[in-house]
């Protein structure tokens, strides 16, 4: 009983006018953010981000939230009309959409796109609702110990699932946690690493390291490419855009099984949205009596990963709301906007003020029907924007960066500050170095420090307590298996690919 | 050199650096002293470790040896126009209290249009920055009631 009147609760605070003008307006620009090439919905957050100040927490949220899956509708967009992923969510999407449309079927690529995502997303808003309030409560229970081996296995998670290098994640990781530790040190008052700049006490916003890797550098990284001749969309006037019945028989199983695939890499920590969708593309390819359609226009093909896609960009959310732990680079950059918020991101969002944490949900199933009627009858009318070359929209990303940026706290530091993390972030694609676990260190980094000193305090300065209570101990092992994992995948790799006569024993 | 050696050389002199800095940290006052450092000192030590850990990975190969690696490509003409986006966004920075909120961020819009769309539609360029810093400052300032300079 409880929970239904909780998530009636939280219809009703999202379907206020403003809440629901900000839903849409989130699900809006999450399309067209998704569907740019270049940009995300992690760009998309972060230039919104510091609007968070000037909104109501569960208003920013909500709009967070839907330029997220907002993104992973959009995205498909450009990947069908012009074999142009609009991120990486929309990768595989490119695979089958793109020969659809080139069969004369763009129509019915779209549509199926879309319905593909609103039920992956409504089967992960289902699946967000039964699981949230569990795993509030569990995280209820957590100590500093506790929250700091969680913190310790979701870090250690993202940068093991960097695809480059193990290393050069842990690099990327230690790098963001060594910004968060810039400025004056409250509980001590000691100034840490701000050289006797006065503008470095407050320390080193994780805003500027979100809108420079995000923002900045992304537009910097797409400069590279600009004298070189952009893809053309294949059609931009359409007929009715809907889905037959045919191609509703052939969608509904892949989509079935394919959203709870995407809705639990979503839950795992650094997994993405495109891990999730490459893995649904493959699942439904393999067990096809018909693999050879696949790549030529097959329906199963485009269903399946935008099915899951969506339902993993709802999946990343439920560990950053109720345990305070984004799983990924979007997800950290939406704990920030909660951060600037003033709400401490985890548990206590569905406790003593489940207004917020409700609301979210609740526009969650709202946000995914505003994106359908979005991608579906509207979507003739907004796929004209990839008519305009992306690199008109360049200097407004960079602009916005700068003027979203200063508004945070109204300081010229943070704008030089911005332009040198801008040309990190472009130095660190350069070298393949990922930037995903750099920008989630640095949101939680005071999180793990003060974790970590409040458990000392406890123990009395040693370091066993980290080892006494199951959980802790649990994860730990959970991120020191995370660390070993691809290493075990690299090695069983290169033993399966190596000649029978040189594997010991045969 | 291997691309992921010069990574693994750099991140060991930034961990190498900053474990000196957190060497000449005061001393907490109160409570614990070394409750400040603690965190950091780790940290330097653990990014110095994976720098050189990588740098011992790649040596495995030869640390000159280029076959087969990605090297990060920087051409002059991209790295031309990055470089001069980077020093108008510093300059931007600059003005931005100076000048005042409109003639930065109009001069800003215009310069960075120029240099990513091109001198041939300048009228269109500098319609939209105008178009552009007006609706920025009536969403900031009115809307949200942040104040721009």
């Amino acid at each position: 009983m409880e929970f239904g009147s909780l998530l009636l609760k939280g219809f009703s605070v999202a379907l206020t006018p403003v809440n629901l003008a900000w839903l849409l307006g989130g699900s809006i620009l999450g399309t067209l953010f998704g569907m740019i090439p270049g940009f995300g919905p992690s760009t998309g957050i972060a230039l919104l981000l510091p609007l968070c100040l000037g909104l109501r927490p569960e208003t920013a949220l909500i709009t967070m939230a839907a330029i997220y899956y907002g993104a992973m509708f959009g995205g498909s967009r450009s990947s069908i009309l012009m074999n142009v992923p609009g991120d990486s969510a929309a990768v595989a999407s490119c695979f089958d959409g793109y020969p659809m449309a080139r069969n004369g079927q763009a129509e019915a690529a779209l549509a199926v796109s879309a319905v593909a995502s609103l039920m992956g997303g409504l089967f992960a808003s289902v699946a967000f609702t039964l699981l949230a309030l569990p795993a509030a409560q569990i995280a209820l229970r957590f100590g500093p110990p506790e929250t700091f081996c969680l913190m310790v296995f979701s870090l250690a998670a993202t940068a093991a699932v960097s695809r480059e290098n193990l290393l050069k994640g842990l690099i990327s990781l230690v790098l963001g946690l060594m910004i968060s530790t810039v400025g004056l040190d409250s509980p001590s008052g000691v100034s840490r690493f701000t050289f006797g700049l006065e503008q470095l006490q407050t320390g080193f916003s994780f805003v500027v390291v979100i809108l420079g890797i995000y923002g900045f550098s992304e537009v910097l990284i797409n400069l590279e490419t600009l004298e070189l001749e952009t893809a053309r969309p294949l059609q931009l006037e359409f007929r009715w855009i809907r889905i037959s019945m045919a191609h509703w028989r052939r969608s509904i199983g892949p989509i079935l099984r394919q959203s709870p695939v995407g809705f639990l890499i979503g839950i795992l920590p650094g997994a993405g949205a495109g891990i999730a969708a490459l893995r649904a593309y493959r699942n439904e390819k393999k067990r096809s009596p018909h693999p050879e359609e696949f790549g030529k226009g097959a329906v199963e093909g485009l269903a399946a990963p935008e099915a899951a896609n969506n339902a993993c960009s709802i999946g990343a959310m439920l560990p950053m709301m109720t345990l305070g732990v984004p799983g990924s680079g979007t997800a950290a950059v939406m704990l920030g906007g909660l951060l600037l918020c003033g709400l401490q991101p985890g548990p206590l969002l569905f406790e003593p003020q489940p207004g917020i944490g409700w609301a979210v949900i609740a526009s969650l199933f709202l946000g995914n029907f505003a994106c359908a009627v979005i991608n579906l009858p509207l979507a003739g009318f907004l796929v004209r924007i990839l008519s305009i070359p992306p690199k008109a929209f360049y200097p407004f990303v960079v602009a916005v960066s700068f003027l979203g940026l200063y508004t945070v706290n109204f300081s010229v530091t943070d704008l030089y500050l911005l332009v040198g993390m801008g040309i990190c972030g472009y130095l660190m694609k350069k070298f393949r170095i990922p930037t995903g676990p750099l920008v989630l260190a640095s949101v939680v980094g005071s999180s793990v420090e003060s974790s970590f000193r409040q458990s000392l305090e406890l123990s009395g300065g040693s370091p066993s307590i980290f080892f006494r209570s199951s959980i802790s101990s649990g994860l730990l092992i959970a991120a020191v298996l995370a660390l070993a994992w691809p290493l075990v995948v690299g090695w069983w790799s290169r033993w399966k690919v190596s000649k029978p006569a040189e594997r010991p024993g045969e | 050199m291997r691309p992921n050696a010069l990574v693994g050389f750099a991140a060991a002199i930034l961990g190498g650096l900053y474990t000196i800095q957190v060497h000449r940290l005061p001393k907490a006052m109160a409570g614990d002293a070394s409750s400040p450092v603690a965190f950091p000192l780790g940290l330097g030590l653990l990014m110095t470790t994976l720098g050189i850990l990588l740098v011992f990975q790649e040596a495995r190969h030869g640390l000159t040896n280029l076959e087969g690696v990605r090297r990060p490509a920087f051409r002059s003409p991209s790295l031309r126009i990055i470089f001069k986006t980077a020093a108008t966004s510093l300059l931007y920075a600059f003005l931005f209290e100076r000048l005042g909120f409109f003639f930065s961020t109009l001069g800003f819009l215009c310069t960075l249009q120029y240099l990513m769309n091109g001198r041939r539609t300048w009228k269109l360029n500098a319609a939209l920055a105008l178009g552009f810093t007006f609706v920025a400052w009536a969403l900031f300032v009115q809307l949200f009631e942040l104040p721009l300079p």
